[in-house]
């Protein structure tokens, strides 16, 4: 069966202040050295998917860069990576919905010989085998199948994210949004595998029904005509809904097992070559349980810091449970604790900024403090 | 601006057997690097970042990963219409037969069919083995300006040590009046780095007939600057100031990538402006661990850092365990350095695991000790 991928952009319950008002977050920076939509990608071209629609709801610089600058590892004749965005303004980013957008695009998805549709969030970082769900969908003859994760910190985590109602038989019965009542939640991880036939039946269906209509609505209201199923999935799962969890996502990973379970020999995760050199430690530098891109030049102490490529850390200064993005300049005697600090911003001598880990503080772009 | 009239061909058919283990199964230029790089991407950066887009590459030794690395010239953004790399092993020929490569003049005599193809005006003559960032762009336009026949880039090193490489004895225009191989009493200080610019046309002769004379040992330095020199052809020396090595020893090799902590002004790989690319293993980034101490390392992708590392490089997808201390030591790519093991003063080649408490080298030890796969099975 060929399928042809589709990487969704971020529903509107998504808030991860800052970070947003420059790109999406699917083109925030990740663990120094990816971007959280890389993981995504490289699961379609791991699986084997090598057409790939990829849409943009808004600020597309980063994205278009970033993407058109990567090799995925596809064949470039055979296989192609296509952005896409909505074609129309919106005065109320209200309308701006994923099926608009796919609504715009039909065409293009017209064009591609699929019969498989595989639709994946561009805010999740989760390593799955898109071929286990086709395999799952296919056996089980369901008209859609939708991943899920039973997690058990739904009253901390994952507020607003899609949760679903799943039978004894493994049908979907309910997509309801987390409100953070109860601990014991199926998460769905918002991928969703279906024939072509019927996506483009549901994206007309949907806009037919309202304007403002995602595509988890119109599925919502026809969980009753359709057999949806459910794959479930192991391993890692994180998803940068808020600043915290973005935040959060980055420190938990500084646990070997977890980065094992996401960044395996065998599923490279594919980013882009920025040719930075290694990182130079200078004398008296300490680093603890951190996570560090290359490039850097780190003279200061890290402790549960993840750090972005050509950072540079001052003497004297001391950073922990913080995220700094690729490109920042943090100078002498500075202390920076429990912060998300955005690329190329600069922070000067003797500077100190806590933040907490449920709220972070937040160091905008380019930002001198 | 991409410029068209000068072609690089850089030499990189050596053994390198001063190596020893490093170049049993590849050549010298493939040899890794400074955490992340393989030594002919100095050679291939600096041409790329000199506006050069046509690049030769002699190839001889042990050349299957070479060949396959140089070949992938988007690395160095090498791609542009109407160059390229140009892998140019030794070839079976119409009516010559098969040759190979008998020095560093006949490996680009060889290739003349190959030079007369890119309508290149001048020839830069590079080694695949050093270590340096140098424009060669500004040397082209001090050898177009003292309208030399050839220009040879020189540097200075201490007098002491002048007598360990070939000499050029120069007037007060830098223009070169003698060349000596070696001198035991050395007049100058100035060495040759065996980066030549040639003017392509006079060069053909000389190396058409250099081909011809079954006295010569077929080597620019050997041969064909003496040649020049015979003939009065004006020869200028290009002083080039800045870091430069040759890596052709195991200590060496060692101390050129200390050199990137202990002499980071002189080899500064952060200049933006003159990046050294190199090929992206897209592994995961490096994590350093709770219990890890590091003081003084070079580190890159891939690693994780459990145990100490002292002055030291470490190379991509590289492992230091919990107990472990790593001294004045640079680890090739994926070595693991079990619990408790202790280095000092090693170079340790790609891929070793070195047993759990073993140790290896010698702090006050004069020479480097290259840790091989078996070294670290026989413990």
């Amino acid at each position: 069966m060929k399928a042809l991928g589709i990487l969704n952009f971020e529903p509107y319950s998504i808030n991860v202040r800052g970070i947003e008002d420059y790109r999406p977050i699917s083109a925030a920076s990740f663990l120094g050295r990816y971007r959280v939509l890389d993981f995504m990608i490289s699961n379609f071209t791991n699986s084997g998917i090598d057409n790939l629609k990829v849409f943009i709801k808004n600020r597309p610089r980063s994205t278009v860069e970033h993407v058109h600058s990567t090799n995925y590892n596809i064949n470039a004749k055979r296989g192609k990576i296509h952005l896409l965005h909505g074609e129309k303004t919106y005065a109320n980013q209200i309308y701006n919905t994923d099926l608009a957008a796919f609504k715009a695009n039909m065409s293009f998805i017209k064009e591609v010989n699929a019969d498989l549709i595989v639709i994946a969030p561009s805010h999740f970082v989760y390593v799955q085998d898109f071929n286990e769900i086709i395999k799952e969908h296919v056996k089980s003859g369901n008209d859609v199948t939708m991943l899920y994760h039973a997690v058990n910190n739904a009253n901390t985590s994952y507020l607003l994210c899609d949760t679903l109602a799943i039978n004894d038989e493994g049908r979907v019965t309910g997509i309801t949004q987390n409100t953070g009542k109860y601990k014991h939640r199926n998460l769905s991880l918002e991928c969703y595998v279906m024939d072509r036939k019927l996506f483009m039946d549901l994206v007309d269906k949907g806009l037919k029904a309202s304007s403002i209509y995602w595509l988890r609505d119109i599925l919502n209201d026809l969980l009753g005509d359709l057999k949806v199923g459910t794959y479930a999935h192991k391993g890692y799962v994180a998803c940068m809904n808020t600043l915290s969890s973005y935040l959060k996502a980055q420190l938990s990973l500084i646990d070997e097992t977890a980065l094992d379970s996401l960044i395996r020999k065998d599923w490279t995760i594919y980013t882009m070559t920025n040719d930075s050199c290694p990182t130079l430690y200078e004398k008296g530098a300490k680093a603890v349980c951190s996570i560090v891109g290359n490039g850097c030049d780190i003279a200061g102490s890290l402790d549960h810091t993840v750090i972005g490529r050509g950072v540079k850390i001052g003497k004297g200064s001391s950073i922990k449970n913080t995220v700094i993005l690729p490109g920042a300049r943090i100078g002498e005697n500075v202390t920076i604790e429990n912060a998300v600090v955005d690329r190329f911003a600069n922070v000067t001598v003797d500077s100190v900024l806590i933040g907490e880990l449920d709220s972070p503080l937040y160091i905008a772009r380019g930002d001198k403090i | 601006m991409v410029q068209k009239k000068m072609v690089a061909m850089i030499l990189a058919g050596g053994r390198g057997s001063r190596l020893y283990d490093l170049t049993k199964k590849i050549a010298k230029p493939a040899v890794n690097f400074g955490g992340k790089y393989r030594i002919i991407d100095f050679a291939l950066s600096n041409c790329a970042n000199s506006n050069i887009s046509t690049v030769g590459i002699l190839v001889q030794y042990e050349s299957v990963l070479l060949n396959s690395y140089v070949a992938r010239d988007y690395l160095w953004g090498l791609n542009m219409a109407g160059g390229g790399v140009y892998v140019l092993p030794p070839r079976e020929k119409d009516k010559e037969g098969f040759d190979i490569y008998e020095g560093t003049a006949n490996a680009i005599a060889q290739n003349i069919d190959f030079l007369d193809q890119t309508d290149a005006d001048y020839v830069l003559v590079l080694s695949g083995d050093h270590i340096y960032k140098m424009d060669y762009e500004d040397m082209l336009r001090e050898h177009i300006e003292t309208g030399a026949a050839a220009t040879i880039a020189v540097i200075q090193v201490p007098m002491k040590e002048a007598s360990r490489f070939g000499i050029m004895n120069c007037d007060e225009n830098d223009n070169i009046i003698e060349f000596e191989e070696k001198p035991a009493n050395p007049k100058s200080d100035l060495a040759s780095m065996g980066i030549y610019i040639f003017d392509y046309k006079l060069m053909r002769k000389y190396l058409v007939a250099d081909t011809k004379d079954k006295n010569s040992s077929h080597d620019f330095g050997k041969d064909i600057i003496p040649d020049y020199l015979r003939d009065g052809k004006l020869l200028h020396a290009y002083r080039f100031k800045g870091y430069w090595k040759d890596v052709g020893t195991i200590d060496s090799l060692w101390e050129a990538n200390m050199d990137l902590l202990d002499h980071k002004d002189l080899l500064d790989l952060f200049d933006n402006e003159w990046k050294i690319y190199s090929e992206d293993p897209m592994t995961a980034p490096q994590v350093i661990g709770e219990t890890a101490d590091i003081n003084e390392a070079y580190i890159t992708t891939g690693c994780r850092v459990d145990g100490k590392v002292n002055h030291s490089v470490v190379f991509t997808g590289s492992r230091v365990e919990k107990g472990a201390v790593v001294s004045d030591t640079v680890l090739m790519n994926n070595v693991v350095v079990g619990e408790g093991a202790e280095l000092e003063r090693c170079l340790v080649m790609n891929d070793v695991k070195i047993p759990a408490n073993a140790h290896f080298g010698d702090k006050n030890g004069d020479k480097i000790l290259l840790v091989t796969p078996e070294m670290a099975e026989g413990k």
